[in-house]
């Protein structure tokens, strides 16, 4: 046991040595904790909730205001819209196309309200800017129609009845993630990979130059030589993980909890690590190696940008765990109780893709 | 040498890389303070036989004893007790050379090595802390030297000791390895240089697709394999010609004439060599 312990250390001391004068590393290290840490704050903490829209109503402003400001406009703002109202077309047309504060238009044209009163058919032109939301185009007609049908004082054909609105899980209603909270996952779990890199440079390294058939040559052992490589690469991306989750907030709440998270994350990018490092050959293989296998781990941090449900085959990807715990905890304020499912998972994978790195590892340091 | 003498033992070694055989029943023993050179051309086996000796491989059949201690159940223990200098300088560049060979040592579970009398020793006393990467390639070959000996090994291996290394360089890792040699190690040398394993080797093996061919004193290889030969210059008509005339029964008559004819300037007397050797079994070998 102390001979291990020694062997271990003595390894871990090495390596740290050479990860701390490789200047590669110390400074991909330091600007990617940087960048992603600064990258985090400047990224908007608000979410602009009303889409803007112009009208242009000609010859009725007062009417409007009257009639829809009162009812109509309330309703739409609470839906989600900010109307403008403009003197001309000309106005609300150069309004759209610049883009900077309108979304989209409604252009009514002259005699409509007597036209919608009367019955008579007439056309409305809906003005969208090139960015707006492609739901807003059917949104906007049928706000037309509801329009021309309250002008002219026709009921709609159908009773609706009333609703009973009942929101399943966290109630977001007025409090929308924001584009900081849906990146914070994604940044941590880009620490992580990061780390994957480095340590799969460190092992090929050890392989290519034949350091690790030197050490194996000494009473060390292949075991002890892979725990060294392990638990140093799984220190390595725990404290930086902890540092980039420090800095983006992450740990606010449930630190205890995003921390065990970020522990079973080392330990699953470190299987990585190993498994990338076995590859042993020069560095444009170890980065190919690691992009194949960071590009479908990094897939659950990038789904989180996208909301709705998460389809089933991301969810069975190794890293779907420690997004979901992250996620949880910093955005939904889940608590132990409801992420155990999640940590369990990321264990699970954790451990089994450790297993896969230390074993193709074993192989490939013995076959050197 | 008395049989309990004998610091490593080889009996019927075997390995096989899939279907290709490297190592084909190779058996020898190499005394304390004995130096063998084990000898061949590439791919003849010597790797594999080395890396199965130093505990790397596991034989597919034969068995390696090492001070008294089976490899098979105490590998450890023997690691504890040999010394290797590889064939490529497979050094940390980032570390000085002074880190390489503590960090080494403490992996022998050594602390008070004394690091810099090991430095010394290899020439690089003025150059320990300095980072490998600036190292020439003679130094790193050095510094591999020193790493080897940071356990005082009682079996040293060493894989081309002095390639790369300028003359004086070369000459005193060859002193070194006497002085190893001497304080009792036994050595085990793979070279291609024949001359160094002509003037270190107390025994020469040579292995050629995975097979011993010869084991014996580098001199008594030379006699019984080799071919000694006399270099005969002559002015004839007023140019020098020079003759090779080979030691054996038909040589002996040229020899006699060449000898006896006018214009005679110098006689040479060559003896074979190992290189000679070599080239005998390889050749062989490779029919």
């Amino acid at each position: 046991m102390g001979r291990t312990l020694s062997a271990v250390t003595a390894i871990i001391g090495k390596d740290l040595r050479l990860f701390g004068r490789d200047r590669f590393y110390v400074l991909i290290t330091v600007l990617g904790l940087g960048m992603f840490g600064g990258l985090f704050w400047l990224l908007p903490a608000d979410v602009e909730e009303d889409i803007p829209i112009g009208i242009h109503l000609p010859g009725a402003e007062a009417l409007f205001e009257a009639e829809l400001g009162a009812r109509g406009l309330d309703e739409a703002t609470q839906e989600g819209l900010a109307v403008d109202l403009f003197a001309s077309a000309s106005q609300l047309e150069e309004a759209v196309a610049l883009g900077d504060t309108l979304h989209a238009g409604l252009d009514f044209p002259e005699g409509f309200l007597e036209a919608a009163a009367a019955g008579q058919p007439t056309t409305v032109r809906v003005l969208l800017a090139g960015d707006a939301p492609h739901a807003l185009r059917p949104a906007l007609t049928a706000a037309v129609r509801e329009i021309a049908a309250t002008l002219g004082g026709d009921q709609p054909p159908v009773t609706l009845p009333d609703l009973d609105e009942m929101v399943v899980g966290t109630d977001r209603a007025g409090d929308p993630v924001s584009l900081r909270e849906q990146m914070r996952p994604l940044l941590v779990f880009l620490v992580l990979l990061m780390e994957m890199f480095a340590l799969a440079s460190l092992v090929a390294v050890e392989i290519a130059q034949r350091t690790a058939t030197a050490v194996l040559a000494t009473p060390t052992r292949v075991g002890q030589l892979l725990a060294a490589k392990a638990l140093l690469g799984t220190a390595l991306a725990f404290g930086q993980g902890l540092v980039i989750a420090a800095v983006t907030g992450a740990l606010a709440q449930a630190p205890g909890l995003v921390a065990a998270a970020l522990l079973l994350g080392a330990v699953l990018v470190t299987g990585f690590g190993l498994l990338a490092g076995a590859t042993g050959q020069d560095f444009v293989a170890i980065v190919f190696w690691s992009m194949l296998l960071f590009v479908p781990l990094a897939i659950p941090a990038f789904a989180v940008l996208f909301p709705g449900s998460t389809a089933l085959w991301i969810q069975a990807l190794p890293s779907h765990g420690f997004v979901e715990v992250l996620v949880g905890t910093t955005i939904d304020g889940e608590g132990w109780a409801q992420a155990w499912p999640n940590l369990a998972l990321l264990a699970a994978w954790g451990v089994a893709a450790f297993a896969a790195g230390t074993a193709v590892l074993a192989g490939r340091i013995r076959r050197a | 040498m008395a049989t309990n003498d004998v610091a490593l033992r080889a009996d019927d070694l075997r390995f096989s890389y899939g279907q290709r055989r490297a190592v084909d029943g190779v058996s020898f023993a190499v005394h304390r303070g004995e130096t063998l050179g084990l000898l061949g051309p590439n791919g003849a086996g010597k790797s594999t036989t080395i890396k199965m000796l130093i505990g790397l491989l596991t034989p597919d059949d034969g068995s390696i004893e090492v001070l008294g201690m089976d490899m098979a159940s105490r590998r450890t223990d023997i690691q504890g007790r040999v010394g290797v200098v590889f064939e490529e300088k497979n050094l940390y560049p980032n570390l000085s050379g002074r880190e390489n060979l503590a960090f080494f040592a403490r992996l022998f579970g050594l602390r008070d090595v004394d690091l810099d009398g090991l430095l010394a020793r290899v020439g690089l006393a003025d150059r320990g802390r300095d980072r490998v990467s600036g190292y020439s390639k003679g130094m790193r070959q050095r510094l591999t030297v020193a790493r080897a000996l940071v356990n005082r090994p009682d079996v040293l291996f060493l894989d081309e000791p002095t390639d790369g290394l300028d003359p004086v360089s070369a000459r005193s890792i060859r002193a070194l390895i006497r002085e190893e040699a001497g304080r009792g190690a036994a050595v085990v040398l793979t070279t291609h240089d024949m001359h160094e394993a002509d003037a270190l080797s107390d025994r020469v093996a040579f292995i050629n697709d995975g097979r011993i061919l010869a084991l014996d004193a580098p001199e008594q290889l030379k006699l019984s394999h080799g071919q000694p030969t006399v270099r005969v210059r002559r002015r004839v008509n007023g140019a020098v010609e020079e003759s090779v005339v080979t030691v054996d029964a038909g040589g002996a008559e040229q020899l006699s004439a060449l000898v006896g004819a006018e214009g005679l300037l110098t006689v040479h007397t060559e003896e074979a060599t190992l290189e000679d050797v070599f080239v005998h079994f390889a050749g062989r070998g490779l029919e």
